[in-house]
């Protein structure tokens, strides 16, 4: 069987260049304190929490080999997300990173497929830069965080972006950051929450968002895809039908209930449990969910793609969907 | 076939009398928005007080009957929390709303039982109480916010009230006041509540088991209400997180999955796909009934939601709507 995965992280090689060389990337350097490693920078101070962070495309490919990944759709590590950064220089590096992705795509064609990152405290040049992914260098969409600093993607000025998306067949994937994101704001650092709890609530928060925005009736052909499974969004979604009968603030931009929306985005598999991926397939369908596999941050058993296959309650055209099928007419490839 | 609900608020008839006119109760005072609707006040924060909320207990008693609902295990309107108050506001206020309750159930007494509101501002104070109600007016436990003023439950100060709450055997419903983990992102769409509500009990169940407060507090009895949140659904990423804390470091002696068992919860999920996941992942004795009455996020019709749900045995649906209270409360 064929295996796409849709979620596995990138930090360029063109940021460990600089290191080896003494240089600072786009104003982030390199700090060791002990045995901890930190990319540090604007801001903030990045664990580097994997070697394998490190590969080369050769590296990576090795390891898609082994697992058996036929093609990884590769996205920025991220932590990187230049948002908060001076808009020159996150258009700079969103370009250089975007070039480098493209560069994969187009040296191992049938194994990497890429996700531009865009600088989107800038709408007009995150399009542009869209555009310039999408037609110049064939990357297949963007991936996207779960805020653009402290603004959420409801808000009016981004409908250009998602219109420029939906016009350009492009996929958003939208992925939270492990350590800046709603735990962390609440000064909840401890136990490692932030990344254990509050990714699961920062991507059912934004299908949620997502939904009551009215983005998806606005942009009907729009290709959404959240990583983790959307969080806890299907497991949550009766109470959003409910506030939605209940209260007037939750209709002011859609017509049907929530529930009858969370079909139109795609959903990565890494729910952390079969009964919590067949719960995902039985509310959304096995048309929208997707291998990701959050490459290399988690240790699959015995890889992503045979994880799914050894699954008892997934029928065999189920796993041919969210193996491959359904990646494959997403991005054509 | 009885039904006990255990997530049933009640804004206290003193407070009303207090703030006829414009009255004050322990600083709290009310006013009415363009609508008419009437509005608490308490210093800068707003809490709205739907209809129901003024009815005595004669009026909830019949508001009862209608639904089918036996008995409400009657817990304070959680506006009413008075975390961020001078202590003494909440212990009086807290006092007066509990005292209002012990009078609602030796009037009626198989039809209440009580779980109190604490002042969580000053631990001892809050042990204080949660012993007056437990040992003088014989209640089953009290209801706390998932977050005392920015702080979470496991927090070391705290552990004299888990302790005292363990050994009172007193049950300790979890439930929001306030602002939840997401209004600090959004308030739009009614996110505040719908997402955010299960988001702050997702957060209560990783602090306490992630925080050792399960392992120091073998005995403790918490119910989560609205389903725990995420938290069953979610328990996988909580396992590998806890995989990735050295092992010395570990308050929690088993992966959090371990804990799922340990904790109760309501059942306010809405779909039965989601209440039977529910039961499968923690366990059928382990699901209560709570509706959270007399709010517009109470699930409607509750007692048929429940009897009419295919995916449940017979077994089932007793165990939810009263057997499991029974027992744990002793009712």
């Amino acid at each position: 069987m064929r295996h796409i995965d849709v979620h596995t992280h990138l930090a360029p090689q063109s940021l460990w260049r600089a290191f080896q060389s003494g240089e600072d990337w786009h104003g982030m350097g390199y700090e060791a304190q002990g045995e901890a490693e930190f990319i540090v920078g604007n801001g903030k101070r990045i664990l580097i929490n994997s070697p394998k962070l490190r590969y080369t495309p050769e590296e990576r490919l090795a390891e898609m080999d082994e697992e058996g990944t036929d093609v990884q759709v590769v996205s920025i590590h991220t932590p990187l997300f230049p948002y908060h950064w001076d808009t020159g220089a996150a258009i700079q590096m969103s370009k250089e990173v975007n070039d480098e992705i493209a560069g994969m795509t187009k040296k191992w064609p049938g194994r990497f497929a890429g996700l531009a990152t865009l600088p989107v405290q800038d709408v007009g040049a995150s399009i542009e830069e869209l555009e310039r992914a999408v037609n110049v260098l064939g990357l297949k969409g963007a991936e996207l965080d779960m805020v653009a600093n402290s603004a959420n993607w409801d808000e009016p000025h981004f409908l250009p972006l998602f219109k420029a998306a939906e016009s350009l067949d492009a996929l958003l994937f939208f992925h939270p950051q492990p350590q800046d994101n709603m735990v962390a704001l609440g000064k909840t650092l401890k136990y490692g929450l932030p990344n254990s709890v509050g990714v699961v609530m920062e991507d059912a928060l934004l299908v949620a968002t997502l939904i009551y925005s009215g983005i998806l009736d606005e942009c009907p052909n729009l290709k959404v895809c959240i990583a983790h499974g959307g969080g806890g969004a299907c497991f949550g979604m009766g109470r959003l039908d409910h506030g939605w009968m209940v209260r007037s603030e939750a209709r002011v931009n859609i017509t049907r209930p929530p529930s009858a929306y969370q079909k139109q985005i795609y959903y990565d598999f890494l729910t952390s449990s079969e009964a919590g991926l067949r719960f995902l397939i039985d509310s959304v369908g096995a048309d929208r969910v997707v291998i990701g596999s959050d490459w290399p941050f988690v240790g699959w058993d015995p890889s992503p793609g045979g994880w799914l296959e050894g699954l008892q309650s997934l029928s065999q055209e189920e796993k041919e969907k969210i193996s491959w099928r359904n990646l494959e007419a997403l991005l054509g490839i | 076939m009885r039904s006990i609900d255990i997530h049933a608020h009640l804004t206290p008839q003193c407070f009303w009398r207090a703030t006829e006119g414009s009255g004050e109760w322990h600083t709290l005072k009310r006013q009415q928005d363009a609508r008419g609707r009437e509005i608490l006040v308490a210093g800068d924060r707003r809490g709205q007080l739907p209809p129901k909320s003024s009815w005595t207990p004669e009026q909830r008693l019949a508001d009862m009957d209608s639904l089918g609902v036996d008995m409400h295990v009657v817990s304070p309107y959680a506006g009413f929390y008075n975390y961020e108050m001078d202590v003494g506001i909440a212990a009086a206020t807290s006092r007066e709303s509990n005292d209002e309750i012990s009078q609602m159930m030796k009037s009626w007494p198989d039809r209440f039982a009580g779980l109190a509101t604490l002042p969580m501002q000053d631990v001892s104070a809050a042990v204080a109480e949660l012993e007056r109600v437990m040992v003088q007016l014989g209640f089953k436990g009290a209801m706390i916010d998932d977050k005392i003023n920015d702080k979470l439950l496991d927090e070391p100060e705290y552990m004299p009230f888990w302790k005292a709450a363990e050994q009172l055997g007193a049950v300790i419903l979890f439930h929001q006041g306030g602002d939840t983990i997401v209004d600090q992102r959004i308030k739009r769409y009614h996110l505040p509540n719908s997402v955010g509500n299960l988001a702050d009990r997702t957060l209560t169940f990783a602090s306490l088991v992630f925080g050792g407060v399960m392992d120091a507090c073998p005995d403790l009895r918490i119910c989560l209400s609205h389903g725990g949140g995420y938290a069953c659904y979610g328990v996988g990423r909580m396992d590998r997180g806890w995989q990735r804390i050295p092992e010395t470091d570990r308050l929690a002696a088993e992966p959090p999955s371990a804990y799922l068992d340990r904790f109760y919860y309501d059942c306010i999920v809405y779909t039965e796909q989601s209440l039977r996941y529910l039961i499968d992942a923690v366990g059928i004795d382990r699901v209560v009934f709570g509706t959270d009455w007399p709010y517009d996020m109470a699930q409607d019709w509750p007692v048929s939601w429940i009897l009419s749900m295919d995916s449940l045995t017979q077994e089932e649906k007793e165990a939810i709507l009263w057997k499991n209270l029974e027992g744990l409360l002793g009712l």
